[in-house]
């Protein structure tokens, strides 16, 4: 360091406000990345639990189904867990991760009504989101590039140092980098030293890692360049910070406010419970309709099952599994609307983010720790295609009416890790 | 050798004419009072001479070079005292010169730096205490050390003496003399006509931009008569 940073740097740290602003900037860093990683670790502690929970509730139904042989029942009572396994980012930015479901146990029945029952959460929890580190970067951090630059000039103006600093200042320019660059700096290593301890520990790639560390420089310094813009007006200091406070509530709070609402409104989406409960109408309706009405319709979209033997009597496991079927077919077109509408705000929200410098600071960092809405689709992707291979496990057996015993349950497909 | 050169120096600023057709000099080992009330172009001439004014025309020189067109190079042989002598409180007075001497990108030892402060006469114990406690008395004498240190030829004034006690004001003077001894060219702005009277070698009298009558200590003058001319003016 040479003599004239190393003298900045005596003279910045010993400023009223620099030393307690790094380290309360400092200490709400490690406080989020450790609350992050709290949060994240429970959440593949849950993971890590439900695996053997899975296979002690599999073994308990499989001893008093083997002895029927029911395929219907074994069908019907085993819950087969899915599971999205966390980022290692994840803890940074911890996204719909805390509302959305990473658990979910599903069966060989109507898919729709499985996916959305959990789509009910603490809206009050929801609404001032999880304190992580993308929160404290995104709505606390720009309050201390405010506090560390609203004065720069304005503060040595009022001092009346200004005059003797133009005159003694070899390089007037340099002298206000350098003392940009050391509060900039200083904040950037108050924010960013935790989250990459917190990444280190997580083992995420130095590629996702170095993304964040580049959009939180790039946002840090949007919000420098907007206090040097401010300061350059040439107001007071108190006038300043009134104007970068009121920009700060703007662009971060108001203005994003009003595009969620104004995207609420241009794409309305009905809640998922709704489609839960659409679902499962359709299926209720089913009991009421005539067996073979049912079969024929379930045979005109699977003709494989056509030619077994025909369904007759009171209850048979093969209508019941038809209907649920046709109730997940009969859902699809709100099904498919549901996630368009989801999809459709999710680029709406994006486009926001290239005017709204906060928005689009949330967006690349739950894209990049996978704990955004598509990290969610994918997911749902997913238990969609495990679904159908739980069906075309289970259909041969209820089906063709063979029985299913003990040694066919370790036979069901298995979730996989991603 | 005439180390300030101001010839025929026009100066506008919000297009009002600030300077007009100001001539002035001030040699090696001289001090010069530039006396005017307010707005009569005092801290103008400063700022052009500091470089931080572009003139109309006219011509300017501090130490042979041109502020108007080398700024920076100029700013290098000058030590510049604003009539508060602002300093960061937070740090001594020890730091505080340290801290402007990088600035200016000049290095001086540490033994330089205790001469300063003693030439300045400011007393050892208090060199290493924070400046928040310091009468102005005492900024200002960080401040001059900090023109010693650097042995600049040029020492520009603002307003030095306003708000000084007698005593503060006596050692002040003293202090300038001495700068004055050692050949640095001092040019002070100021409304004080009797203070200037103490300490000048030439009192130029400055109206509405330009220079209406000069007087040197060597020639004798009527400080009295002087007073009843300009005093009411100077004062304003």
């Amino acid at each position: 360091m040479t003599g004239l940073w190393r003298h900045e740097l005596r003279l910045f740290l010993r400023q009223r406000l620099a030393l307690p602003a790094l380290a309360l900037m400092a200490l709400l860093s490690i406080a989020s990345v450790w609350a992050g990683m709290a949060e994240i670790e429970r959440q593949r502690d849950t993971i890590a639990r439900i695996q053997p929970q899975q296979a002690a509730d599999v073994a308990a139904i499989a001893k008093w189904v083997s002895v029927e042989g029911d395929a219907g029942n074994a069908a019907y009572y085993t819950f087969h867990a899915t599971w999205d396994e966390p980022s290692a980012l994840a803890f940074a930015a911890i996204g719909q991760r805390d509302v959305a479901p990473y658990i979910l146990r599903i069966r060989a029945l109507g898919l729709e009504a499985q996916l959305y029952e959990s789509e009910n959460y603490n809206a009050e929890l929801a609404l001032p989101g999880r304190f992580d580190w993308a929160f404290v970067l995104t709505y606390l951090a720009p309050l201390f590039v405010i506090v560390l630059l609203h004065d720069l000039k304005s503060g040595e103006r009022e001092a009346g140092r200004i005059g003797l600093l133009a005159a003694m200042a070899r390089n007037q320019q340099a002298l206000w980098r350098r003392r940009i660059g050391l509060r900039i700096g200083g904040l950037l290593a108050a924010l960013l030293i935790p989250f990459l301890i917190g990444a280190a520990l997580s083992g995420a790639s130095p590629g996702l890692a170095l993304i964040f560390i580049v959009v939180a420089a790039a946002y840090i310094l949007f919000w420098a360049m907007l206090c040097l813009w401010v300061g350059s007006r040439g107001w007071s200091s108190v006038t300043n910070a009134a104007t970068l406070a009121a920009s700060w509530l703007v662009l971060t709070l108001i203005l994003p406010a009003l595009g969620n609402l104004a995207i609420n409104s241009v794409v309305p989406v009905r809640q998922g419970v709704e489609l839960t409960l659409e679902q499962r109408e359709k299926v209720h309706g089913g009991w009421d309709k005539p067996k073979q009405e049912t079969m024929q319709a379930f045979f005109k979209a699977y003709p494989e099952w056509k030619d077994t033997k025909p369904v007759e009597g009171g209850f048979h496991w093969k209508w019941y599994y038809a209907f649920q079927h046709l109730g997940d077919l009969a859902a699809a077109p709100q099904a498919k609307a549901y996630r368009e509408g989801l999809e459709a705000r999710d680029r709406w929200t994006g486009r926001f983010g290239f005017a709204l410098p906060a928005v689009g600071l949330q967006t690349i960092l739950h894209r990049t720790a996978r704990t955004d809405l598509n990290a969610g689709l994918i997911y749902q992707d997913r238990i969609r295609s495990y679904h159908k291979q739980l069906r075309r496990f289970y259909y041969p057996y209820v089906f063709n009416e063979v029985p299913f015993r003990e040694a066919d349950f370790v036979k069901a497909p298995q979730w996989e890790h991603r | 050798m005439q180390i300030i050169v101001v010839d025929a120096l026009i100066v506008e600023r919000g297009g009002r004419r600030v300077l007009d057709n100001l001539s002035l000099t001030v040699k090696a080992g001289e001090i010069y009072a530039l006396l005017g009330g307010n707005g009569a172009g005092k801290s103008t001439t400063l700022s052009a001479l500091l470089g931080f004014l572009k003139p109309v025309s006219g011509s300017l020189s501090v130490a042979g070079v041109d502020p108007a067109s080398n700024a920076e190079a100029a700013r290098h042989k000058i030590a510049y005292l604003p009539e508060n002598v602002a300093l960061y409180e937070h740090l001594t007075a020890r730091e505080n010169v340290e801290y402007f001497l990088a600035l200016a990108g000049e290095a001086h030892g540490p033994e330089e730096i205790e001469a300063a402060f003693d030439a300045a006469g400011l007393q050892a114990e208090a060199r290493d205490r924070p400046l928040g406690g310091y009468s102005k008395g005492m900024r200002q004498k960080v401040a001059i050390a900090l023109a010693v240190v650097r042995q600049v030829p040029v020492l520009l004034l603002d307003e030095p003496t306003s708000g000084l006690d007698p005593r503060a004001t006596a050692d002040f003077n003293a202090l300038i003399g001495a700068l004055k001894e050692r050949g640095t060219a001092i040019l002070m702005v100021t409304h004080d006509l009797l203070g200037a009277a103490d300490c000048a070698d030439r009192i130029g009298f400055l109206d509405n931009g330009r220079i209406v009558e000069e007087v040197a200590c060597d020639q004798g003058y009527d400080v009295m008569a002087l007073h009843r001319r300009y005093g009411e003016a100077v004062a304003a």
